[in-house]
């Protein structure tokens, strides 16, 4: 590893101005991404500002403004203490699947919800230092584009960058329509709707996020909603745990008899963010949740897909998996 | 009465479990040495060419650098010691991408890394050969005089006449070992001996191969090998690593730690190559099979050949009149392929096992009496009797435990939720043989107590290797398990065989069990009585005051063995759930029935045979090492990326020993069961998977994109 100088912020203020004045410091938070990264030399700050003591774990119910009845994690709460908390399990079943989807139990007692959300893209042209990327090395080419790219995006890339961004959590977040609190220098608290949130590579793959230098993120808030009873998350992979998505879907239902009054459904592993399928979204409200609506739905969506040379499976499979997904979100995770 | 007594075929626990589960054994790099340095390899970026300049400039600045060593001031070597591999800074000459262009010496690991990043290297790059599609046309008749064409009768007649035949090409990709202990060394010299900590799978052939190839004699070479965290063939003919950390030590005046870090172990210690195996097979309407053809293509290194043998089952699993094996390679710019676990038979067995299943679904037979029907009474590659064979044993007690008959032999008619159900079975071998090894016993007695130790330099992978040898003594000597001590892994001990191709537990134990028969006859010799019923190790110290006695016996097979045609065999049955709109697969059950002759304990065996059932069963699903075809890296250079198997995928487990006894084999009728274990495993699986869904998967892994 490159050396590096370590602090330990006392408070959330002092961290974020300790970052706001170098550019090459980075939090640290559960560091199981950041600190394998340094390892492979993808990353290179020269300055670590260890977040992982100032709190910011508490996960409650929310009792004013916007999403209020909702509920809120805290930024440095850990993945695991998500999934299982009452609240997030009674209320969000969703998001508990979707981050017990992720990783291993090792690494999700580690991870932290914020540093979940800015991990970094699993692209082996990206962690590899010794091949080209514009994400690592902004107008070094990207490796991936005529390269192996099975895993890479069909939705969104641009001729800079096919990576797509690996979180579970995040695709049932994008799902939930969570918000973002983030912290910044001058002290002040902001909402990042997650749709804003994050961004597609363009010209610019380097960045990730919307996310400026210097902020905190501090929570994460679930607005309140119907969905509890029908949703599921779905993830479709190379082995049954540990592996990353090749596709997956977050689908929730909010019905009426048969009638479906609300659909969200969110695709994973097919683009630089977490997929919202929208279209198929609006194809379905006020249709019958019939499998045959759910066949148009996913088609609808995934007409518009760019597959690469090796990933054009992702299409069908995608289809595929909203169908499943829908059907069991529908019955309550059963087919 | 007698044999109740006997603790050989009885569970005996992991006489090595308590030291590793408490972190007390030592691997490699757990050897204490004074003063250690830590040195890191760096690597080509390149997958050919020419080094043009090393610019080591900056990263000699750093903080804790000891030392560079490149190909400009590393010592001479022997390029044809042994090691195999290539890579060991003899020239500017780029053959592989990531082959090891240098070492930094410093005082941490961390430093040494940090400083490997500044090394700055330009090339003069050439375009790599590596795109196996393209070049596989070019492939060339062998140098390896065992891979030359084997003919029996005329295939091509047969083939052409036949109405019910298969012809297919099966793959399976390039795989990696990736032992969890990944390779490393502690190197240490005193004068011009040099003692090398590195966990090796055949202890005296690390010993030469490093000693020819740092030039010295064998005998100033040491190589210290008590555990080894798995190696699966990587381990067993040893890479440049090991004589590279020698020099680092030397080059320095100072112990060397050198340690490969996951990521390198893609390019450093082989691989198991890509292999295109097209499999014919032609048969009588009655499943009579009449020709049996299995042609393989694969890679080997630019300078240097290894294929492994995927004909080999072919050879001997069914009796057919016209038979053809043939190898063709074409050398690309990649490490050289080697030993990996179950060589050429996993693989193999995936080919023919596969093309058995399609063509008994075309003849409407079930697999398992096409299998029966074609049973070979003699071996077919030599016309030698089998020393035992248990084929249609396995087969037929594995259906019965397995419930093999609730298949239905149509696939898509077993379905339980959203999941097609299937079923496959799948039947397998592997060579046994046992190799010369030599074995000191030495006996103590203190007090009232006699106490044994037996020492060789053997190998235990993790495999039972202390734990047999410990129940093989006690039962030849009258001790109990806890008098005896075995001491293996050095080669300052008396020379073994290696821990490879199943020959360790055979060659071990007849070892063993040689010396400790020798050492009582000697005893009792000494004696001058005769005793009626046999007497124990203790006894006879005891009623002749023995304190010290000891000796030595360099054990040999069998002549007789020759005669006979020795190998182990197996049949698998496999249980799959596949999802029916994801292509998502689980092995809900996995059956192995193995005969393996006597099984010393029946405990590590089942370990042994379930552990190659998970890799093969990883081999079927999910294993594939990713080249990309432009530059020669691989893309699945970690765990994240490389697929084992995880618990989630993998159901439930059974292991079956056919009792049998082979006295033709060799004096203990051992055959050994590492590499059987994983054989005919990716073809029972992949049949299953075709029972299931009714897709025939030629090229694996079976991922979900496939089933689609
Ligand atoms: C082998 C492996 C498999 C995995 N599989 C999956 C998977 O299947 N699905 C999945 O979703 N994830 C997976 N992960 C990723 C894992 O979820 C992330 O590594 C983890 O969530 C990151 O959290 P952390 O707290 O350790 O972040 P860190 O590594 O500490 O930080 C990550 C980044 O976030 C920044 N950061 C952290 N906290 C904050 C904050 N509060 N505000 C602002 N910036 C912050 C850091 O500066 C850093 O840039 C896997 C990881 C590994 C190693």
């Amino acid at each position: 590893m490159r050396p590096f100088a370590y602090t330990r912020a006392k408070d959330a203020a002092s961290a974020i101005k300790l970052l706001t004045e170098n550019p090459n410091a980075k939090f640290l938070a559960g560091g199981t991404n950041l600190l394998d990264l340094m390892k492979e030399d993808v990353e290179r700050p020269n300055a670590l500002i260890d977040i992982s003591g100032l709190g910011l774990s508490e996960i409650k119910t929310i009792t004013t403004g916007a999403n209020q009845g909702g509920i809120s994690l805290g930024g440095l709460g850990k993945n695991t203490e998500a999934a299982n908390h009452p609240l997030v399990r009674q209320q969000y079943p969703l998001l508990t699947q979707a981050i017990l989807a992720g990783a291993s139990g090792q690494i999700r007692n580690m991870a932290t919800n914020g540093g979940n959300l800015l991990q970094r893209t699993r692209c082996p042209y990206f962690y590899e230092v010794s091949m080209p990327c514009n994400k690592r090395v902004p107008g070094s080419g990207c490796g991936a584009r005529e390269g192996i790219n099975r895993m890479h995006a069909i939705f969104g890339w641009s001729e800079q960058c096919v990576a797509v961004f690996p979180s579970d959590l995040a695709v049932a977040l994008a799902a939930l329509d969570a918000v973002i609190t983030v912290r910044s220098a001058n002290g002040q608290q902001r909402s990042i709707p997650i749709a804003e949130f994050y961004r597609l590579p363009g010209d610019e793959p380097q960045k990730d996020t919307n996310l400026p230098h210097g902020e905190l993120i501090t929570a994460i808030e679930l607005p309140k909603n119907r969905f509890a009873e029908k949703s599921y998350y779905l993830k479709v992979r190379d082995r049954s745990s540990y592996a990353f998505a090749l596709v997956s879907v977050a689908a929730a239902l909010e019905t009426e008899g048969n009638t479906i009054k609300q659909a969200r459904i969110a695709l994973g592993g097919v683009a630089h963010k977490p997929w919202r399928a929208l279209k198929a979204e609006q194809m379905l409200v006020g249709k019958e949740a019939t499998e045959a609506n759910f066949k148009l739905a996913a088609s609808a969506e995934m007409a518009d897909a760019k597959p690469l040379a090796h990933n054009a499976f992702k299409v069908e499979l995608g289809n595929r998996s909203i169908v499943l997904a829908l059907q069991m979100a529908l019955n309550g995770g059963k087919v | 009465m007698k044999d109740a007594n006997k603790v050989i075929g009885t569970p005996v626990n992991r006489i090595d479990g308590i030291a590793k589960v408490t972190g007390k054994a030592p691997y490699s790099m757990d050897h204490p040495v004074k003063n250690p340095a830590y040195a890191i390899l760096f690597k080509s970026t390149v997958a050919a060419g020419t080094i043009q300049a090393i610019d080591t400039a900056a990263a000699e600045k750093t903080q804790g650098v000891i030392a560079i060593i490149t190909h400009k001031n590393a010592p001479k070597l022997n390029v044809k010691g042994g090691l195999r591999g290539g890579s060991l800074l003899q020239s500017p000459e780029i053959e592989f991408f990531g082959q090891h262009i240098g070492i930094v010496v410093a005082e941490s690991f961390e430093q040494a890394r940090y400083a490997a990043r500044l090394v700055n290297v330009t090339y003069e790059a050439k375009e790599p050969k590596v795109d196996f599609d393209q070049l596989a046309k070019q492939a060339r008749v062998p140098k390896d005089k065992e891979k030359a064409d084997l003919k029996r009768g005329d295939v091509q007649t047969a083939l052409s006449q036949a109405t019910y035949k298969v012809e297919e090409v099966y793959e399976t990709p390039i795989e990696h070992h990736h032992p969890m202990e990944p390779h490393a060394t502690i190197a240490e010299w005193n004068g011009d001996r040099v003692t090398l900590y590195n966990s090796s799978q055949i202890v005296n052939g690390a010993q030469a191969a490093t000693a020819a190839t740092l030039n010295l004699k064998p005998e100033q070479v040491r190589i210290v090998s008590p555990y080894i965290g798995g190696g699966f063939g990587s381990k067993g003919g040893q890479w440049a690593n090991l004589a590279l950390a020698a020099v680092a030590a030397k080059h320095v005046n100072r112990p060397v730690k050198l340690a490969l870090t996951r990521q390198q172990m893609v390019n450093s210690v082989g691989l198991r190559q890509h292999n295109r195996q097209k499999v014919s097979l032609a048969a009588t309407a009655d499943g009579k099979l009449t020709a049996l053809a299995h042609e393989t293509t694969t890679h080997c290194a630019i300078n240097d050949e290894f294929i492994e043998p995927c004909g080999d089952c072919s050879k001997i699993m069914y009796d057919t009149p016209n038979s053809l094996i043939t190898y063709r390679v074409v050398p690309m710019n990649l490490i050289l392929p080697t030993y990996t676990r179950g060589p050429g038979k996993s693989t193999g067995s995936f080919a023919l096992e596969s093309a058995i299943d399609e063509l008994a679904y075309k003849l409407k037979m079930d697999p398992i009496a096409f299998r029966i029907k074609n049973e070979p009474e003699r071996d077919p590659s030599n016309g030698k009797s089998w020393s035992s064979r248990t084929t249609v044993q396995c087969l037929q007690e594995g259906a019965k435990a397995f419930g093999w008959e609730n298949r239905k032999p149509e696939p898509r008619q077993n379905e339980r939720g959203n999941y097609w159900i299937g079923y496959g079975v799948a039947a397998g071998t592997y060579p046994a043989h046992q190799r010369p090894t030599s074995a000191l016993v030495k006996l103590k007695r203190i007090e009232n107590r006699v106490m044994a130790t037996v020492e060789l330099a053997a190998a235990d992978l993790g495999t039972g290797t202390y734990t047999i040898l410990t129940q093989t003594a006690a039962d030849a000597l009258g001790l109990p398990v806890q008098d005896v001590k075995v001491k293996i892994g050095d080669s300052d001990l008396p020379p073994a065989a290696g821990a490879v191709g199943s020959v360790g537990a055979a060659s071990y134990a007849n070892a063993v069990n040689d010396a400790c028969q020798k050492i009582i006859q000697e005893l009792v010799d000494k004696s001058g009585k005769q005793f009626y019923v046999r007497p124990t190790a203790a006894q006879l110290m005891h009623s002749e005051k023995i304190t010290d006695y000891q000796t030595r016996v360099d054990s040999k097979p069998l002549a007789s063995s020759e005669e006979y045609s020795a190998h182990s065999f197996n049949a698998n049955f496999a249980e799959v759930a596949v999802n029916k709109s994801t292509g998502m697969i689980r092995v809900n059950r996995f059956l192995a029935v193995t005969g393996a002759g006597t099984i010393l304990n029946p405990k590590t065996a089942r370990s042994q045979i379930i552990g190659g059932n998970v890799w093969g069963i990883g081999m079927a699903l999910s294993e594939e090492s990713v080249l990309d075809p432009r530059w020669g890296n691989f893309v699945t250079r970690s765990f994240a990326d490389y697929h084992v198997p995880t618990n989630l995928d993998i159901g439930q487990l059974d292991a079956i020993f056919i009792n049998e006894k082979d006295d033709h084999v060799n004096t203990l009728g051992v055959k050994g069961i590492g590499e059987v274990g994983i054989v005919a495993v990716a073809a029972a699986v992949a049949n299953a998977v075709f029972n299931a869904t009714g897709k025939r998967v030629r090229e694996l892994p079976i991922t979900p994109d496939k089933l689609l």
